[in-house]
């Protein structure tokens, strides 16, 4: 059982592992058009390992960041926590959390016209529970 | 045992059978022990039991004669024996009332066995045996184990009929006792003294089993057993006298258990002899490392302190060793830090343009280098005239910095801030508390590790904080001031002041300057004692500051030491004036000491930067404590920098009205970052570097050490804003260490204090239970 279970994160850990380094490539290959330089095979496999172990030092910390807040969910703070320590990333994220936020803020208000528009009663309901979960 | 080995020899040959059993290595006890054993098994057909006896008694005797073993004649050996067969029916009778057999065997074979062990192991490391028919005599359970390891040549000897039996109908013989004994060994564990107490009655048997049992008994120590060899064998001597003084003895029971009991507070005396002793040794110990150079000591501990700030609980002098060494650094750290406060308070206080414009956070940050520097010679006595509005503006700044730091005790400036305030009360109330001064001293060289300008600046400030809030800060501060003042007339060449308290402050400053980097300091010219003395007086104010309300029983000598730090602290200032601080340094408390130590590091921090001018910054500096102080006013006016002191006075007292409770969180990263102390770093350095290091490579460092703790005080702001609070706390500096990849699922943060912090801080972060149920740290 726990022989197969490893098993089981060992196949899956394959999967994602080809699967990261097939963006990788596909990244790598971009950026060879971009700069006119090549990409050795090795190279990408390095950088798609890299990634793969990194992506896991992100989840622990990631975890460890909503653990230390007190939270169970992991939530786009602790995203951006993870990413102060570069600033254009930051800024990205920052950037992206925002846009985020504001299209599903739309959304919600959509729903709600929607909804208010269909049953009245539910708009209240629902604006509280947007306005809680924003 | 190599009884296997050992069966051949016969039982007629005792002593051949000993020689080989020599032969084989075994040591005397051991031989004597299979050869018992051995015996034993070969008179299990027969009933001689004499025949066992002699052999054992033998071959005790060749062992006695070099282990100093004193064996019981055999006529004592026979009495004791043979009232086992008179007793037979007797154990019936006594074994019918105790339902059970096994046990009442197992009684006196449990007796017989630690005689046999106390004769046998007289003077030797115990053997397997002894040490099972110990466990067995005394419950352990180990009853079995010493059945099995031959307990000893005596029980063996006795029980050669027991063996003969399987043992499982006690009730046979005289013999059927060793027999139980031997079926028994697995249940001896249950087998206590007192479980039949008519056994024990007055035989010549039971007497030598009592006599037996209080020989001294087997102890894994050595020397205490040769120790008490004498004490048994006197014990010893004393019991068979009376075993063959007695055909039948009627013994009172209470004779043989007091006779045991004794024999077991005998070895417990001796261990407790031994741990005294040890812990004597262990002082003289520390007495000898405390002698040695601190430096290095003081590194590693400041190196450790550097990543984890721990509040530092010494619990008493003796432990001072240890603690010292971080002593000699901190002290500059907190002059420097003063001096720098001083220098903020100014500066916020907006004195003059130059205030403003470096009040600006952010041309007080590119400044930073540049006022930093001018910020280290402001904390000299005579700074030039033209950093003086600047140096003016900074100790301004900082005697806010002071002043806000003493109102808000609690205040958590920033995430070092705060986490080294936190220390620092801590430390303080820990101070106050215990000894504390020892504490505080720790915990300010462990803050001042980590920010040293900061704490300096705190310190010097939440002891204030605290003396205040304790004590009559104000009677202390004053005296404080008056002899800080007098320090720095001292310092300034005049020395007038007061002549006990200056000297007695120099002393304790001298003490400082040796313990730190005194030596450099104290290079200082004449002219620039003027100046250095005012950065001294000011750092010593604000030492003071600290320190006497820290320490309020100690206001000199926290005045003087401070005083005296500051004179260290203003590196390479070789003043004659600290010669005799030095001296005297040694002399004052360790608290002192500490608080000096803060003030110190911070001034010698600010020294190290700049030995130039700062004469003005000095004179403001100088005024700040003075002026906190308003009898100290007095005594400044008898400096002769009383002229200058006058000007930034008027700034101070604008200033200190103020007090801006937030001030320090008002400039969040303060005008100027306090820095860390380059001597500190420095020596770090080299010590790792294990070669020698340009000067220009130490800048380096310095700047990358300085852009690190800034990341790192970064960091803990975002996690502790990120866990909704606002003061930094442990679990902020866990999730830190654990992006920094020192905290793994591996390696958990207790193994890393434990691995590298002495007991002193591994105390104050891991929760160490103590008897009466006091948990220390005490939440």
């Amino acid at each position: 059982m726990a022989a197969a279970g490893g098993e089981e994160r060992r196949l899956l850990a394959q999967r994602l592992k080809a699967a990261v380094h097939y963006s990788v490539g596909c990244l790598c290959q971009e950026v060879e058009e971009d700069k006119a330089v090549q990409f050795s095979k090795q190279s990408i496999a390095a950088i798609s390992e890299i990634t793969f172990r990194q992506c896991e030092i992100f989840a622990r910390d990631l975890e460890m960041f909503a653990r230390h807040a007190k939270r169970t969910t992991v939530t786009t703070e602790d995203v951006k926590l993870l990413a102060r320590r570069s600033n254009s990333l930051l800024k990205y994220i920052t950037q992206k959390s925002e846009e985020l936020a504001s299209s599903n803020m739309e959304q919600k208000e959509k729903k709600k016209k929607k909804s208010s528009a269909a049953k009245g009663e539910r708009t209240p309901g629902e604006q509280e529970a947007a306005v809680t979960e924003n | 045992m190599a009884l296997a080995g050992a069966g051949a020899g016969g039982v007629e040959q005792p002593v051949l059978l000993a020689d080989l059993l020599a032969e084989l290595g075994l040591g005397q006890a051991q031989a004597t022990n299979v050869a018992l054993h051995l015996l034993h098994l070969h008179l299990q057909q027969r009933d001689d039991v004499a025949l066992l006896v002699q052999l054992p008694q033998q071959l005790l005797r060749r062992g006695a004669r070099r282990q100093r073993v004193r064996v019981i004649g055999g006529a004592a050996l026979h009495r004791a024996l043979l009232p086992r067969r008179r007793r037979r029916r007797r154990r019936y009778r006594h074994r019918q009332p105790h339902g059970a057999g096994p046990d009442g065997g197992g009684g006196p074979e449990l007796h017989l066995h630690r005689q046999v062990d106390g004769l046998h192991v007289l003077g030797r490391a115990p053997c397997r045996g002894l040490g099972g028919g110990r466990g067995a005599l005394r419950g352990s359970g180990g009853g079995g184990g010493g059945g099995a390891g031959a307990p000893g040549p005596l029980s063996l000897a006795l029980v050669d009929a027991a063996q003969r039996e399987d043992g499982g109908d006690p009730h046979q013989t005289g013999l059927s006792v060793e027999n139980r004994s031997k079926s028994v060994r697995s249940t001896v564990a249950k087998q206590t003294l007192a479980v039949f107490p008519d056994l024990r009655n007055g035989t010549p048997r039971l007497m030598l089993k009592r006599v037996m049992q209080n020989q001294p008994q087997v102890s894994p120590l050595a020397p205490q057993i040769s120790d008490h060899e004498d004490t048994q064998e006197a014990h010893s001597e004393v019991p068979s006298k009376r075993v063959s003084s007695m055909g039948e003895l009627q013994l009172p029971d209470v004779a043989p258990e007091d006779t045991s009991i004794t024999v077991f507070h005998m070895k417990k005396k001796r261990r407790k002899l031994s741990i005294s002793e040890f812990e004597r040794a262990a002082e003289r110990r520390l007495l000898q490392y405390q002698a040695q150079s601190t430096l290095d000591s003081t590194i590693m501990t400041r190196s450790l302190h550097m990543s984890v700030g721990s509040l530092l609980a010494p619990d008493s002098v003796e432990k001072r060793g240890l603690l010292r060494r971080p002593k000699t650094r901190k002290a500059v750290d907190m002059e420097e830090f003063e001096g720098r406060v001083e220098q903020n308070m100014l500066k916020s206080k907006g004195q003059n343009d130059l205030v403003d414009s470096q009040s600006a956070s952010g041309i007080r940050t590119s400044i930073l280098t540049s006022d930093a520097e001018m910020m280290m010679n402001s904390t000299e006595l005579f700074i030039q005239p033209q950093l003086d509005e600047k140096s003016q503006s900074k100790l301004s700044a900082l005697e806010p910095h002071l002043s806000d730091s003493k109102t808000s005790a609690q205040r958590s400036l920033i995430s070092d801030a705060d986490q080294e305030e936190a220390r620092l009360k801590g430390l303080v109330s820990s101070v106050s508390k215990n000894q504390g001064r020892t504490q505080r001293y720790s915990k300010s060289s462990s803050l001042d590790d980590e920010h040293v300008d900061r704490m300096t600046r705190v310190s010097p400030e939440t002891p204030a904080e605290q003396g205040e809030e304790k004590q009559s800060h104000s009677q202390q501060s004053n005296p404080m001031a008056q002899i800080y003042f007098t320090e720095e007339v001292v310092c300034s060449a005049e020395h007038g002041a007061s002549a006990g308290y200056s000297e007695d402050l120099e002393k304790k400053l001298a003490e400082k300057g040796e313990l730190q980097i005194t030596a450099a300091r104290d290079s200082r010219g004449e002219t620039e004692m003027a100046p250095s003395a005012g950065e001294e007086l000011e750092e010593g104010s604000i030492g003071a500051h600290g320190s006497p309300r820290a320490e309020h029983e100690i206001t000199r000598g926290i005045g003087a030491e401070s005083l005296a730090r500051h004179s260290h602290a203003f590196s390479s200032l070789n003043k004659p004036e600290m010669t005799p601080l030095n001296e005297s340094e040694e002399q004052g408390d360790e608290l002192q000491d500490q608080a000096l130590m803060l003030n110190m590091d911070s001034s010698d921090s600010s020294d190290a930067e700049d030995e130039v001018e700062h004469l003005a910054s000095q004179e403001v500096s100088m005024k700040t404590p003075a002026f906190v102080r308003a009898p100290a006013h007095n005594l400044l006016l008898s400096t002769p920098h009383v002229a200058e002191p006058a000007a930034p006075r008027s700034p101070m007292k604008l200033l200190q009205p103020k007090t801006v409770p937030k001030k320090l969180r008002a400039s969040p990263k303060k005008p100027r970052e306090p820095q860390m102390p380059r001597s500190l770093i420095k020596e770090i350095f080299r010590h790792f570097a294990k070669m020698p290091v340009a000067r220009d490579a130490f800048q380096i460092v310095e700047k990358c050490s300085e852009r690190y703790f800034k990341q790192l005080s970064n960091d803990l702001e975002a996690y502790t804003h990120h866990a909704g609070r606002k003061t930094v706390e442990a679990a902020d500096l866990e999730v830190l260490m654990r992006r920094q990849g020192l905290v793994t699922d591996k390696m958990p943060l207790n193994v890393l204090i434990e691995r590298f912090f002495p007991l002193e801080y591994r105390k104050l972060l891991i929760p160490v239970a103590m008897s009466g149920n006091k948990v220390i740290p005490c939440k």
